[in-house]
């Protein structure tokens, strides 16, 4: 059964006389418990779907579509309504722990943030929040609480805004690049813990990353993002086993273990956006129709990919 | 402490400097101080002001000794005496002056600064919250206007406004608070204006930062993470501007309060520059070099307490 989905998504921003589509027509669905990923190069417009899920996006994007959680489309609730839903419901871990914490709090008052109501009901909050630190690597939580934010090491942090995520045991997690920026060692803790989250916790998970061995590791299914649209959706082991769009394929490539080929050229202008495929000035494979007729996403060997050719079979 | 030290010794050395250079600089105006000084003792016998007269005022006071020698008695008596000397117009020792004087210059001074706290900061967060739309736009027109005009030539239009057209507060006074309105209104004219711009400024900046949006989505209601994670933020740099205006606020204090006829020592150092009264003008430069100097050592205090990255040692 799917917790939520998303249909038809499209976010535009204004600049200047132009628009930005930083998403066009997006539609997939997380089902309970799978953790659903989304990859892409940087700007292909995966991290502002999942700040729009959430409606965090600034106040000038305009987000159309819909996006159904629990017989409630997130896009049209009132502001009151979707309070109760973030960070309790669906919460969102941070792209980039340092920023997300807010340097002049002590780390225990930004964790108790969540719980909301009477004292009672924080304290007990709290010591829920406080034996989930202890089980996601944190020692002496206690003494953390007390610290400011900048006491911490990176992983720390990493580690700390995971726990304010998943404190108030949210239906489903958005995990925004969890390891940007991050040492591979910190990278290799961060798995750890997503593992874990989705083992011993059973959560519902949207991650949205590049790194796709994080992906691999982690992901039921994959999403492939390319100009702001969805180019493959399939098994997460399909995807990055047997990928069949050209983009996908060039992706893997890229990757520092298959020889680091990059991706020639650049991803296209989102204010004029190529006719077209938008991937074919790139694509090795492009034939005569990809560069005038823009393709539909199809069913193709039971997962979704756009490409005119379902690149060549 | 090592800290407190140096600072301290800072602060003495400033106040020396201060004291020094106004005490050279007004030996340097033009005009004998002899002649000045039975000019306003002897009011309507200037002309018979003979030779004798002269030099018997100038031997009271030291006056035909070398400069140096002069600073140096001052000084001298100053620290280890406390006695900043006497007044050779009112024949009262200067420090009885100050402190006839001082009270109404701090409670001017305290109600523009509180003004420009209040209504400056409040103000800068309303505009902020409203970016771009008309009371925002409406708002800062108003504090370019606040920022560019001079105090005392808004002094003059309040008084024309307010005293004698409206006829709501009188022109001058000391003593109430209808008194304290217009002066007050005048002197912190500029900087509410000044304090609003650089709080909207700063709210934007901090309104801005991703742990803004962590907090909304733990689901924050908007008063909390203003309250909370913004404010704090945003008031470094307020307070910053709050310290300088502080120095324009005593200085714009002397202008003011002469057109207000304000008891304070800014019209007391205004009429001691012109009768040459130097020792009258060397108390007011000290209590309010000494004053600035006290609110800045606050601010930087205050600095610590906001941000707990920020250390003295």
């Amino acid at each position: 059964m799917s917790l939520l989905e998303i249909k038809d998504l499209s976010i535009e921003f204004p600049a200047g006389e132009n628009t930005v589509k930083a998403v066009s027509h997006v539609s997939f669905e997380i089902r309970e418990g799978e953790t659903f990923g989304i990859i892409g190069e940087s700007g292909s417009g995966k991290s502002v779907i999942g700040l729009a899920l959430l409606r965090l996006l600034p106040a000038n994007a305009k987000v159309s579509g819909t996006v159904f959680f629990q017989g409630q489309d997130l896009l049209s609730l009132k502001p009151s309504e979707l309070r109760k839903i973030r960070g309790k419901k669906i919460s969102l871990m941070p792209q980039n722990p340092a920023g997300a914490l807010n340097p002049v709090l002590k780390n225990g008052l930004q964790m108790e943030d969540v719980f909301e109501g009477n004292r009672a009901e924080k304290k007990e909050g709290m010591k829920k929040a406080l034996k989930l630190m202890k089980q996601l690597f944190l020692r002496n939580p206690e003494k953390l609480c007390t610290l400011y934010p900048h006491q911490l090491s990176g992983g720390m942090r990493q580690r700390l805004t995971a726990c304010i995520s998943l404190s108030f045991e949210p239906e489903i997690l958005i995990a925004d690049e969890p390891t940007k920026g991050l040492d591979p060692e910190a990278k290799a803790g961060a798995v750890d813990i997503f593992n874990k989250i989705k083992t011993e916790y059973e959560k519902t998970m949207l991650l949205i990353t590049h790194d796709l061995d994080l992906a691999l590791e982690v992901c039921d299914q994959i999403a492939v993002m390319y100009a702001g649209e969805i180019v493959e959706l399939d098994l997460a082991s399909k995807v990055l086993s047997t990928p069949l769009h050209p983009y996908t394929k060039g992706l893997i490539r890229a990757q520092p273990r298959n020889g680091l080929v990059p991706l020639s050229g650049q991803s296209p202008s989102r204010i004029k956006l190529p006719e077209g495929c938008f991937f074919h000035e790139r694509c090795r494979y492009s034939g005569f129709e990809c560069s005038r007729k823009h393709p539909e996403i199809k069913n193709y060997k039971g997962g979704l990919i756009r490409c005119h050719f379902l690149s060549l079979k | 402490m090592k800290y407190f030290l140096k600072r301290a010794g800072f602060m003495a050395f400033t106040v020396f400097a201060v004291c020094a250079l106004t005490f050279f600089l007004m030996n340097v105006i033009p005009g004998g101080t002899a002649e000045l000084i039975l000019k306003h003792t002897l009011v309507g016998l200037e002309e018979s002001a003979t030779e004798e007269q002269l030099s018997q005022i100038s031997s009271r006071y030291n006056l035909d000794d070398p400069l140096y020698l002069q600073f140096f008695r001052w000084v001298k008596e100053a620290v280890l005496r406390g006695d900043i000397g006497t007044s050779y117009i009112y024949k009262k020792p200067v420090l009885y002056l100050l402190a006839l004087r001082l009270p109404a210059t701090v409670q001017l001074a305290g109600a523009s600064m509180a003004l420009a706290i209040v209504v400056g900061v409040s103000l800068g967060i309303y505009s902020a919250l409203r970016e771009n739309r008309i009371s925002d736009h409406i708002l800062r027109i108003v504090t370019l206007f606040g920022v560019s005009m001079p105090g005392f030539w808004v002094a003059l239009i309040l008084i024309l406004i307010f005293s004698l057209k409206l006829k709501l507060v009188p022109v001058s006074g000391y003593g109430n608070l209808e008194n304290l309105l217009l002066p007050a209104a005048a002197l912190s004219f500029h900087s509410v204006a000044a304090v609003m711009r650089v709080t909207r400024t700063s709210m934007l900046e901090t309104l801005g930062q991703e742990y803004i949006r962590f907090a909304k989505a733990k689901g924050l209601p908007v008063w909390k993470i203003i309250s909370r994670h913004a404010l704090k933020n945003a008031m470094l740099p307020v307070i910053t501007v709050i310290g300088f205006q502080m120095g324009s606020l005593l200085g714009g204090a002397v202008v003011i309060e002469k057109i207000f006829a304000w008891p304070g020592i800014g019209s007391l150092l205004v009429d001691s520059i012109s009768a040459r009264d130097l020792p009258v003008v060397q108390g007011c430069v000290l209590a309010i070099v000494t004053m600035f100097l006290l609110v800045h050592f606050l601010v930087d205090m205050l600095y610590t307490h906001l941000d707990p990255r920020i250390r003295y040692g």
